[in-house]
């Protein structure tokens, strides 16, 4: 579902950003911070997050502590065909290192959060979602062989066995913001 | 906040029970290793509940990638199955670990969070109070079963045997969030101790606490996944030319496992060393049936072990 | 122990530890020292400085054994006097001690050649040796100390190393060279890192100054010339022609705004961004507040000059006066009385001298690729002003090419609107850090910037701020803190200094730099780029070190003599150094060390004498033929010819005098006896030098 956009241009006219940010009357980093990354400004670009961080270490572009860089700047569009953000594994090395609390993890996380009301996501997250609300599970193998291969019943305790549970599953998803973005089809 | 934490816990009341949370890779990916924990604990005195009704966690591709409030009250759903029975929740799966307790501590420091979130519940009947965590199995043998009790519960001890031992991002970081902590997370000890306690050795590796390169970083980009458990695999060689890899993350073992037996597969990779969770482990060394508790696995693991019950 | 007892030489050899044991063969050499010519006693010990150490010493002498006692060790300038005490105790003239530094000079020079640093020791001792049997008893002399300071610089280091004296009691004659003290402090706005406005910490100090009745407060005045020494400076002051009657002057401004345009010249305070007349007071709240005439600038209206002329008169009779003359209601600027150009010399006596003249702030125009000539481009000493309430814009926030237009509007009494600024751009380490210019960080530029940045994005929130930084340096008290609340205001932090600033169309300037953080070129559009120029010592500094004989270092700031143990003395004893004089720093600084320099002085005049080493020169009237070579070598001038028996005889001044020896290197007849450096012991010195190795045997 990522249409690639032009990237980070080579060379970054800080005052047409700045004069974006101004038209679209919002900050790219209070969307941020609304996000759940409140404590990026305090970030001093030290570097230990990136030190640590798996994604830094085999190559991405925009890891946590370049990632912060640019949402300080105001960089959005920029980076919403980047799939950096999309790799984090979540590992949280970076907030334990961090000497700023920032947590670059709800960096990456919250750059997410913003590029799926873009609707720069990718297909594998919306399988998962899909997935998650069809049967409560979002990797959702058919491993019924393997399970029965282990002396298991074919279906575990949880939402695949137990249809009230997913109802409650689902009204709960249909009462939260994957509803209003309308990203996966979401029946009854 | 984190008082408020302390003074929510379950009183689990001196009896050891806890609901079985599966999530999605064990159940449906690694089911051998779901098995191992329905033999392992009620041998050891851990009574499991099913936790009817379970499920996904959720993970970080899902609901914590769209919303802070969405992501809690998935999880809160599942906390709730726990708490409406006076029990915490335990899982084998790092993910889970680390979404549950994110999730939990976001809800206790935050009350906007939590109310949000109760709002949601609330249209199913449910309320989550703060009180029931996710404890990490690992944490559960080691704490609450505790060393000597799984000595004595052991058939087979694992002699000559030379483990690396791979705890996993989410059993570590942020330690903030989590109910059990390492003294020292750059320098893990849990896992290696309950492996010396099974005989084995267990010893430091310099890449001990290095991510195998798992989860959306390996659906984002394959190859630069593999370079990492590639560096990881080879440290691991190198430095212990270990018998076994020994992990307590879901998500970990199918990496190492699976993305191992691709690099050698193509060359990349001259060795193979067999990965096991460490409830399969276990459960090997309590004499259960090894197809039913070890029986699903990419890199073969038939020699470890046939050298664990037969000795040889 | 009178002098022609025979001389029994103790040698001690230090082993300094390592220091000196681990490149010379401390026992060859003590083994060798035994066969030098009248040593009765060798020892050698682990550190001889040492309390057990200095007790070998003391055993010796009390028992008798020796009576003149050569230590080898480390460096006199520090050892020295420990083991003059300890000979002094034991009963010795601490004058029959010699000292061979076999460190400094032997083991650590020669640390990987043992063989030859062994022999080089032997030489050492073998030399001091040859002097101690040559040596004569001395006695100590007194000086008396003048219980007055001169303070040189009114900043804020001058300000508050005059008041600490003053306030202990003691006279303080503060001189500064411009009409007003309080130095740079005075142009600033707002103060890091608590941001309280300049003026209202400073102008109470300024006042106290100018009330003080223990300091004499000497402005628009310089040293001329200093001789004498510690205790007994004699200093010529120029107080300079103000060509305004400071008696009748009251400060009242009458004057300042009716020269003429042609008399109108870039105003120092604000750093060139208004004019002043030819005659004015620097600023609002100057100390004192009086008026000075700048010659430079005058255009001498009517004919009117100070040559003592009355006026012409104009064909009504009445007279033609220059139009500061005519405003004045006291005629304190009445230029009828002639005034001397050269103003007039006040002659000071002072025990010491504190340094504080503070710095510059180098000029824009060196920065080539920053478009200099652009008035928009300014220095951060000139934001200060610009964004200061005395400033040339009142405090509002303007660009500065607008400045003129406003002061026009202003004199008009019309009211206009300009275009307000949305973005301004800093640019850090201008000229510090930067070979071409100073290799040093200027020390406060990164938070002066921060001040200004977030003192305009509080007062303007919608501003875009953007700072170049190589890196942001915070080392003092509560700055890094004062840094994150930059960040939080959303001031833009860019990590590198920026390369160029070309002017686009419209008055906008295009800064370039490049984001070692994003690994971007980067380009911002802005309205005012702020250049943070490096803090450079005031010209006219070299020369004052000059007069005052003390060191200026490479980077061109006064020269402490210790960097860590004595950072606010210098070489010349008596003379102290404060504030940026002494290298850039802040005001807690500036305070810090004024206030230290200040207790320096008053511990070191206090006692009201001071013991100085007899290690100075004599004339023997015998043997002086009274040529006077040696009078205008002295560096001290503390000979003089004088009469004796009906010849003209030189004369030294033993108060004066330093011992450093050019009288009696130069003087023709060998009339003049070094003390503690004889011909007869130098040269026993260098013939046992000279004659090595043939001597050692
Ligand atoms: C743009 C800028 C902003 C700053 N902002 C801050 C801030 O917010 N907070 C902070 O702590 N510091 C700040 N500083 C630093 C501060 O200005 C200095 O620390 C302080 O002014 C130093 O005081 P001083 O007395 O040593 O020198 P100065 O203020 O320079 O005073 C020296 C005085 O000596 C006089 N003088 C010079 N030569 C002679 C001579 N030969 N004979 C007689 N008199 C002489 C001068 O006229 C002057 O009056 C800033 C500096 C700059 C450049
Ligand atoms: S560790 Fe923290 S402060 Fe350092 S660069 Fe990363 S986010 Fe910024
Ligand atoms: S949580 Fe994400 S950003 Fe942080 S270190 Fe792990 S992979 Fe990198």
């Amino acid at each position: 579902m990522i249409e690639p956009e032009e990237g980070v241009p080579t060379i970054l006219n800080l005052s047409e950003i700045s004069e974006r940010e101004r038209e679209e009357e919002e900050k790219v980093v209070d969307i941020v911070r609304e996000f759940g990354a409140e404590n990026l400004i305090y970030c001093m670009q030290c570097g230990s997050c990136a030190a640590v961080c798996p994604l830094a270490r085999v190559g991405f572009e925009w890891y946590n502590k370049k990632l912060i860089k640019a949402l300080l700047l105001g960089l959005k569009e920029e980076l919403l065909d980047d799939p950096t953000p999309w790799a984090c594994v979540a590992c949280n090395r970076c907030t334990e290192v961090c000497p700023r609390r920032v947590s670059p993890f709800e960096v990456m996380f919250a750059v997410r959060r913003m590029m799926v009301e873009e609707f720069a996501i990718p297909t594998l997250a919306i399988e998962g979602l899909r997935a998650l609300y069809e049967y409560g599970h979002a990797v959702y193998m058919t491993g019924r062989e393997a399970r029965k291969k282990v002396g298991l019943p074919e279906k575990p305790p949880s939402t695949d066995s137990d249809e009230k549970a997913l109802k409650d599953l689902k009204t709960i998803l249909r009462n939260t913001k994957l509803a209003e973005l309308g990203l996966i089809p979401m029946n009854d | 906040m984190i008082a408020d934490v302390v003074k929510n816990e379950s009183k689990n009341e001196g009896k050891l029970k806890y609901g079985l949370f599966l999530g999605c890779n064990i159940p449906f990916n690694r089911p051998d290793v779901e098995q191992a924990m329905r033999k392992i604990f009620p041998a050891l005195g851990v009574e499991i509940d099913d936790l009817m009704g379970q499920s996904c966690c959720p993970t970080w591709g899902t609901m914590p990638s769209i919303d802070i409030v969405a992501w809690c009250a998935v999880a809160a759903r599942n906390l709730c199955l726990g708490e409406e029975k006076g029990i915490d929740l335990m899982t084998a799966c790092n993910s889970c670990y680390g979404s549950l307790n994110e999730a939990r501590h976001k809800m206790l420091t935050n009350p906007d969070i939590l109310k949000s979130v109760n709002d949601i519940l609330s249209k199913i009947g449910k309320k989550y109070e703060g009180r029931a965590k996710c404890r990490h199995v690992a944490w559960v043998l080691y704490k609450d079963v505790g060393l000597e009790r799984i000595k004595e519960s052991i058939k087979y001890t694992l002699d000559d045997i030379t483990i690396a031992v791979q705890p996993g991002c989410h059993f570590l970081w942020p330690s903030e969030v989590y109910p059990d902590k390492e003294e020292d997370p750059f320098n893990p000890k849990v896992l290696r101790e309950l492996c010396e306690v099974l005989g084995a050795e267990a010893p430091y590796y310099s890449k001990l606490v290095d991510c195998c390169g798992m989860g959306a970083l390996r659906s984002t980009d394959p190859e630069k996944s593999f370079t990492l458990v590639k560096e990881k695999l080879e440290c691991i060689k190198e430095e212990l030319d270990a018998d076994l890899i020994v992990t307590t993350c879901s998500s970990c073992l199918i990496q190492l496992d699976d993305a191992q037996e691709r690099l050698r597969k193509s060359g990349k990779l001259n060795f193979s060393i067999p990965v096991l969770h460490y409830v399969q482990l276990l459960a090997l060394c309590m004499g259960f049936d090894p197809e039913q508790v070890a029986g699903i696995s990419v890199t073969p693991r038939d020699e470890i072990i046939d050298k664990i019950i037969n000795k040889r | 122990m009178s002098n022609d007892e025979k001389p029994k030489i103790g040698v001690y050899i230090c082993h300094c530890g390592e220091n000196i044991a681990g490149a010379v063969d401390v026992k060859a050499v003590a083994e060798f020292a035994k066969t030098l010519p009248d040593v009765v006693v060798v020892r050698d010990y682990l550190f001889m400085c040492s309390d057990p150490g200095q007790e070998l010493i003391k055993q010796d002498i009390k028992e008798g054994l020796v009576n003149r006692v050569v230590v080898a060790a480390c460096t006199p300038r520090t050892h020295e006097p420990i083991f003059r005490k300890a000979c002094e105790d034991a009963g010795l003239n601490k004058y029959y001690f010699e000292m061979a530094n076999i460190r400094d000079q032997c083991s650590w020079a020669h640390w990987h050649e043992k063989e030859k640093a062994t022999e080089k020791a032997k030489v050492i001792i073998a030399s001091a040796v040859a002097k101690a049997r040559l040596l004569e008893p001395l006695e100590d002399r007194y000086i008396d100390l003048k219980k007055e300071v001169l303070v040189i610089g009114g900043g804020i280091a001058g300000i508050f190393a005059s008041l600490d004296l003053a306030n202990a009691g003691f006279k303080v004659h503060l001189v500064e060279k411009s009409p007003s003290i309080g130095g740079n402090m005075a142009k600033l706005d707002k103060t890091f890192p608590t941001n309280d406005c300049s003026a209202c910490i400073l102008t109470p100090l300024m006042v106290e100054v100018a009330n003080h009745p223990n300091i004499n407060l000497l402005t628009y005045s310089e040293v001329e010339s200093i001789t004498g020494s510690v205790g007994n400076f004699k200093v010529k002051v120029r107080k300079k022609q103000t060509y305004v009657d400071w008696n009748k002057c009251t400060g009242c401004g009458a004057c300042l705004d009716v020269c003429p345009p042609k008399a109108r010249v870039p105003d120092e305070f604000n750093e060139g961004m208004s004019l002043r007349g030819a005659i004015y007071i620097p600023f609002p709240q100057a100390v004192p507040k009086k008026a000075v005439v700048d010659m430079n600038a005058c255009i001498k209206c009517g004919g009117r000059d100070f040559s003592g002329k009355e006026p012409r008169k104009s064909k009504s009779g009445k007279p033609i006066l220059a139009p500061c003359e005519r405003v004045c209601p006291t005629g304190a600027a009445d230029r009828t009385p002639y005034r001397d150009p050269n103003g007039e010399i006040v002659e000071l006596e002072v025990g010491a001298i504190i340094v504080a003249t503070g710095y510059k702030v180098m000029d824009k125009s060196y920065f080539k690729e920053f478009s200099p000539h652009h008035p928009n481009v300014i220095t951060a000493m000139q934001m200060e002003r610009l964004i200061s309430a005395t400033g040339p814009s009142e405090g509002k926030l303007i660009k500065p090419s607008d400045i003129p237009k406003l002061l026009e509007a202003k004199k008009k009494g019309e009211k206009i609107e300009v275009e307000k600024p949305k973005t301004i751009t800093f640019i850090s380490c201008v000229g510090s850090r930067d070979n071409r210019y100073h290799t040093y960080c200027s020390r406060v530029c990164c938070m002066y910037m921060l001040k200004q940045a977030m003192i305009l994005k509080e007062k303007y929130p919608d501003l875009d701020i953007y700072i170049f930084f190589i890196d942001v340096r915070t080392p003092g008290k509560e700055f890094d803190e004062y840094y994150m609340r930059c960040r939080q205001l959303g001031i833009k932090i860019i990590k590198g200094r920026a390369g160029g600033i070309q002017v686009l169309p419209g008055d906008k300037l295009l800064v370039k730099g490049y984001d070692a953080e994003v690994c971007r070129p980067v380009e911002v559009i802005t309205d005012i780029a702020v250049l943070a120029t490096a803090i450079e010592p005031d010209n006219t500094l070299r020369d004052l070190a000059r007069t005052l004989g003390i060191n200026v270092g490479a980077e061109g700031f006064l020269k402490e003599r210790h960097t860590k143990l004595y950072p606010v003395d210098t070489m010349t004893e008596g003379i102290f150094i404060a504030g940026c004089a002494q290298g850039p720093k802040d005001i807690p600084d500036s305070v810090a060390q004024a206030k230290a320099a200040a207790a320096s002085a008053m511990s070191l005049l206090e006692p009201g004498k001071m013991t100085v080493e007899p290690l100075i020169s004599e004339v023997d009237k015998e043997k002086c033929t009274g040529c006077g070579v040696c009078v205008p070598l002295c560096p001290y001038g503390a000979i003089s010819l004088v009469k004796h028996e009906d010849k003209l005889k030189s004369e030294i001044n033993p108060a004066l005098c330093k011992g450093c020896g050019v009288c009696t290197a130069a003087c023709p007849s060998k009339a003049i006896t070094l003390h503690g450096f004889t011909y007869e012991q130098v040269l026993a010195q260098i013939k046992t030098i000279a004659k090595w190795p043939e001597i050692q045997t």
